[in-house]
């Protein structure tokens, strides 16, 4: 079965549920994570949610050089492996999406991995700018 | 010329034995590294350009032969001249005319340069009655110091390569490890593993090479059987590499030589250079299917390169460290192909299991130790040096018969077996049977061979504080319980010699080295805490001493002891002179006197006294 | 390895040296185990579960009192070498060892030798530092103890480091670490640090990565996408009126 994650930003009204629901989804010693998902306003009152995109030549994975990035063949997401990450931030500078990032909460460095397959985000959002679809 | 089948081989030999025997009289010069540096090579040529002046008839200059150690290396540059069989210590240059006119033209023996028997204090002409090398069985060291070790024609002549030509052209590899195994040959580097079943393992596993290394690293403080029989008889252990290649399908063999030992790199190389001319090293030896040939490298300098993993890498390339052997190496050794690594002994002695039959071997040594072992004696005792001995003989044979005892008319305390990290052994010791299993179960180890003797003067947590030290400085520093257990249990060792002791301590160091031997990654550290276990286990009360009555029975340990001079003294002086903080003050034919104050227990005093004088407390 | 299926049966073996991204060494020996071999009539042997190949019909144990004391005779081992170190004191509090046992190693620092950075460094194909010299002496350094040439800054060693003992500097964009300074990108935009231009460089180099990337923070970045797809939305919603 193949998803797929669609962002509609027409439909965005930056009412940021889905970075709440991301922080919390990512919640560990009772601490919520990072976001990896941001509505950003360009034009008053206009948003685009900004997250990742899963490249199919990603330039995370590329720039990682301790095979810490790998796609689940699955999700289709690419997946940050914790244990095998040494935070060098070779994958926050590389994406050019600027979508690997900081997390200065638990000190990692984390990426949208679709929750592994039912992303908060997408099931939180009020106006369906976010929807994670079956496709096939 | 290139030797292609037995037959070639055979006759080869018969020349080589016939220019061989044809000298009569041979004049056989050790040229091993102890007698070269008391001027052997002087005596070689001086003896030639005498020889080459004289012009005697029978006695060319040929019959100057420059041979390996002889294992007798207090009492060298020796010179033994066959065919009596006349054994000449101490020889200098310029004994070598007299020699030449009375010995060799004359049949006069010069009883100044014979040895003296120490106990008898009789001189002994013939090599074969001196006690040293009459109770001997010489196996490994077959060829040592009677043949030239870079004349290949020797090693041919006296035998050589025989074993290689029965194992190539008549037993198909499983027979040779079976023969191998049969003998019951266990590993002389330190482990006594079985050689046969190491080779039997390696030959099983499928893979596209498989590797030989010899390990000539010999890092022991004092052993120095390995450098001896590379430097003596490199043909010996090239053959036995030869015949193991047979045997597990090798292409490629390695010999790991210690940085320190130049000759035995040289002596290596030449003869590996004239067996490949002669075709025993190459494609398609003795025009068998074998194509088998040996480089080799010099060591890192380290003790911990001689453990199997640490010496792969380092002949790798890599940095000298050992790894955990959870997967052996004779399944992944060398760049992670099958290896044998068996030591320098064990494979000079191969070629003779191979040539004379297992049966033969086992007839030699014990039941679960067959065959003999090259010891080399060193400290307080009377001759130092190598010896080849049937496996089972007694520490007191060894040490009293052979070595001769202890100098000075002191008594034994303990001897230290196995290297480094091996054990102590006390006197009551001494009727135990040398062999693998013997050894471990007195909580020592055979080790390499190595055997140190100490008379009543040594202090034993001294000794365990020095090879402590000694490891503290050479264990590789990978793992913690060895890097940091064996350093703390210096630390410890060191607290009690300076008399700072307790008996919580002691107890503390127990369970140290508990850990330390299960956990480390090693054998250095595995067996590291050794010198201290053993010691404690038959020398517990002078642990105590140090302890609780702050005394030093050995007489050793500065802080713990005072020196008093006794009605002995005759007030010569000496004691006055030698001593660096005028501690000592007399006049001549005085019994002199002895400031504590100003005493630093140096020992300058007791050392220069003739009179026994100097008592130590 | 043995470790990873013991963790994933949740049970809680510590180790120092081990990190899924290097090699196990087995230096730290705190993964020490009891292996008990049916086949081999009960024979038992204590193994780092971090080098052990995991073998069908293993009995492995965990926490027997050997196991235990080999445990807490390590960490008072590295509460004498490492006193200042808190992951060190937390882990031996946890074993019950408040102080040490031993007698203090003088000058000691909070290294405990596991070379987690030189594995590190390795796997990223530089190995810009070593262990050197042998036993008690051993340390970690660049070689010649001068600064160490193939070092690209990229700070792999200081985040792998358990203790916490390789420091560094970003400072005025200039990074430092082991006695090297490197220039650091900076974002075209906002000014932030990104990271060291030489690690950039090697990234550009060996993974094939545009050199344009690594020209602006993530933030600006993302700010980025956000406007890009913004122009393409008014223009669609202008398309539409
Ligand atoms: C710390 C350490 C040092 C060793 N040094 C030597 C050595 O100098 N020479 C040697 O032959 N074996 C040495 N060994 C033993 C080797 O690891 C290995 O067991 C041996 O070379 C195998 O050959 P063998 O079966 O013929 O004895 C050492 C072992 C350890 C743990
Ligand atoms: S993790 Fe196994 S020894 Fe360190």
């Amino acid at each position: 079965m193949m998803f797929r994650f669609e962002v509609n930003p027409s439909l965005c009204t930056g009412c940021r549920t889905c970075e709440l629901a991301c922080a919390f989804t990512h919640t560990k010693n009772q601490k919520p994570g990072r976001s990896r998902i941001y509505p950003i306003g360009y034009a008053k009152d206009e948003y685009v949610p900004v997250t990742c995109l899963q490249c199919d030549e990603a330039a995370c994975i590329k720039s990682c050089m301790f095979d810490a990035l790998r796609r689940n063949e699955e999700t289709g997401a690419i997946e940050l492996n914790l244990e095998r990450c040494v935070k060098c931030e070779a994958c926050v500078a590389a994406c050019p999406f600027g979508c690997a990032l900081i997390d200065n909460v638990h000190e990692e460095i984390v990426k949208c991995d679709l929750c592994g397959g039912s992303p908060a985000c997408a099931q939180f959002c009020p106006t369906k700018a976010l929807e994670y679809k079956k496709i096939a | 010329m290139r030797i292609e089948s037995i037959d070639q081989l055979n006759q080869w030999r018969e020349k080589c034995r016939t220019e061989f025997e044809a000298q009569k009289r041979r004049i056989l010069i050790c040229l091993g590294t102890a007698c070269r540096a008391n001027g052997a090579i002087e005596v070689y040529e001086e003896f030639k350009k005498v020889l080459a002046e004289k012009n005697i008839n029978d006695v060319s200059v040929e019959a100057v032969t420059k041979t390996g150690c002889h294992g007798y290396c207090a009492l060298g540059p020796l010179v033994i001249l066959e065919p009596e069989g006349t054994f000449y210590t101490k020889v200098k240059k310029i004994n070598i005319p007299e020699i030449v006119e009375k010995t060799i033209e004359n049949g006069e023996i010069i009883q100044r340069l014979l040895y003296k028997d120490a106990n008898t204090k009789k001189r002994v002409a013939d090599y074969n009655e001196i006690p040293f090398y009459a109770r001997q069985q010489r196996i490994a060291l077959r060829n040592a110091g009677n043949i030239d070790p870079n004349q290949i024609e020797h090693y041919i002549a006296v035998g050589g390569y025989q074993g290689m030509a029965k194992a190539l052209t008549q037993m198909k590899p499983q027979e040779v490890i079976d023969e191998v195994s049969k003998s019951g040959l266990r590993g002389r580097g330190g482990g006594g593993f079985p050689t046969g079943r190491k080779w039997a393992t390696c030959a099983k596993v499928e893979s596209d090479i498989h590797y030989v290394i010899c390990n000539g690293d010999e890092g022991d403080p004092g052993a120095f059987m390995d450098r001896t029989l590379m430097g003596s008889d490199p043909h010996s252990v090239l053959e036995g590499m030869i015949i193991c290649a047979h045997a597990v399908g090798s292409i490629k063999g390695y010999i790991y030589v210690r940085e320190e030992y130049p000759l035995a790199v040289i002596n290596l190389k030449k003869a590996i250079e004239d067996a490949r001319e002669f075709g025993l090293l190459g494609d398609n030896i003795l025009g068998s299917d074998l194509c088998f040939d040996i480089q080799v490298n010099r060591g890192g300098g380290a003790f911990v390169c001689g453990e199997s993993s640490a010496l792969m890498k380092s002949v790798a390339g890599e940095i000298g460290e050992p790894r955990a052997k959870y997967i052996h190496s004779v399944v992944q050794g060398l760049y992670n192909k099958p290896t044998v690594l068996n030591n320098v002994e064990s494979f000079a002695t191969v070629p003779m299991i191979i040539e004379k039959g297992a049966d033969w071997f086992t007839s030699f040594g014990t039941p679960k130790s067959p065959g003999t072992k090259v010891f080399s004696l060193a400290g307080k005792i009377m001759n130092s040096g190598l010896v080849e001995v049937p496996m089972g003989i007694t520490l007191r044979e060894i040490i009293f018969d052979i070595g001769g005892g202890i100098p000075n008319k002191r008594k034994f305390k303990a001897v230290q077996t196995g290297g480094p990290s091996g054990g102590c052994l006390p006197a009551e010791k001494l009727d135990l049977p040398c062999d693998f299993d013997s050894l471990t179960a007195a909580g020592s180890m055979m080790g390499s061979g190595g055997m140190v003797i100490m008379d009543d003067r040594t202090c034993m947590v001294e000794i365990a504080r020095y090879f402590l030290g000694f490891l503290v400085m050479e264990s590789c520093g990978k793992c913690v319980p060895c890097r940091e257990g064996l350093y703390q249990l210096y630390q410890l060792c060191t607290k009690i010699c300076e008399g700072k002791g307790t008996e919580e301590d002691l107890e503390l160091m127990e369970k140290l080295s508990k850990t330390i031997e299960i956990g480390s990654l090693c054998g250095l550290g595995k067996s590291g805490p050794n010198p201290f276990v053993s010691t404690l286990l038959y020398f517990r009360d002078e642990y105590l001493a140090h302890i609780r009555d702050k005394k030093c029975p050995g007489g050793v340990c500065r802080n713990l002891i005072t020196f008093t001079i006794n009605d002995d003294c005759t007030g010569c002086l000496a004691c006055i002179k030698a001593c660096p903080t005028e501690a000592i003050t007399g006049e001549k034919k005085k019994k002199h006197i002895l400031d504590q104050e100003l005493c630093t227990q140096c020992g300058s005093c007791y050392a220069v006294c003739k009179f026994d004088a100097i008592d130590i407390t | 390895m043995l470790l990873a299926v013991i963790r994933r049966e949740g049970v809680d073996v510590p180790a120092l040296c081990e990190h899924e991204a290097i090699e196990p060494c087995g230096s730290c020996r705190l993964c020490m185990v009891e292996i008990t071999k049916k086949e081999w009539d009960g024979w038992k042997n204590h193994v780092t579960s971090c080098l052990y190949p995991v073998e069908d019909g293993l009995i492995v144990s965990t926490h027997t009192d050997q196991v235990m004391e080999i445990r807490k005779t390590i960490l008072d081992l590295y509460m004498a070498r490492c006193p200042g170190s808190e992951v060190i004191q937390k882990m031996a509090e946890e074993y019950g060892i408040y102080k040490t046992s031993y007698i203090t190693v003088p000058d000691a620092d909070n290294c405990i030798m596991c070379y987690a950075c030189t594995r590190i460094c390795e796997v990223l194909g530089k190995s810009a530092i070593a262990a050197v010299e042998r036993g008690h002496r051993k340390v970690i350094a660049p070689p010649f103890g001068d600064v160490p040439p193939d070092c690209i800054g990229c700070l792999s060693c200081a985040h792998i480091c358990p203790t916490d003992v390789i420091k560094w500097n970003d400072e005025d964009g200039t990074r430092t670490i082991w006695k090297k300074n490197f220039e650091l990108i900076t974002c075209k935009e906002c000014g932030k640090n990104i990271i060291s231009r030489e690690f950039a460089d090697y990234i550009i180099e060996k993974r094939e990565v545009p050199a344009e990337y690594f020209e602006t923070c993530d933030d600006c970045k993302r700010a980025e996408v956000a406007r890009k797809m913004g122009s393409l939305v008014t223009r669609a919603k202008e398309v539409s009126l």
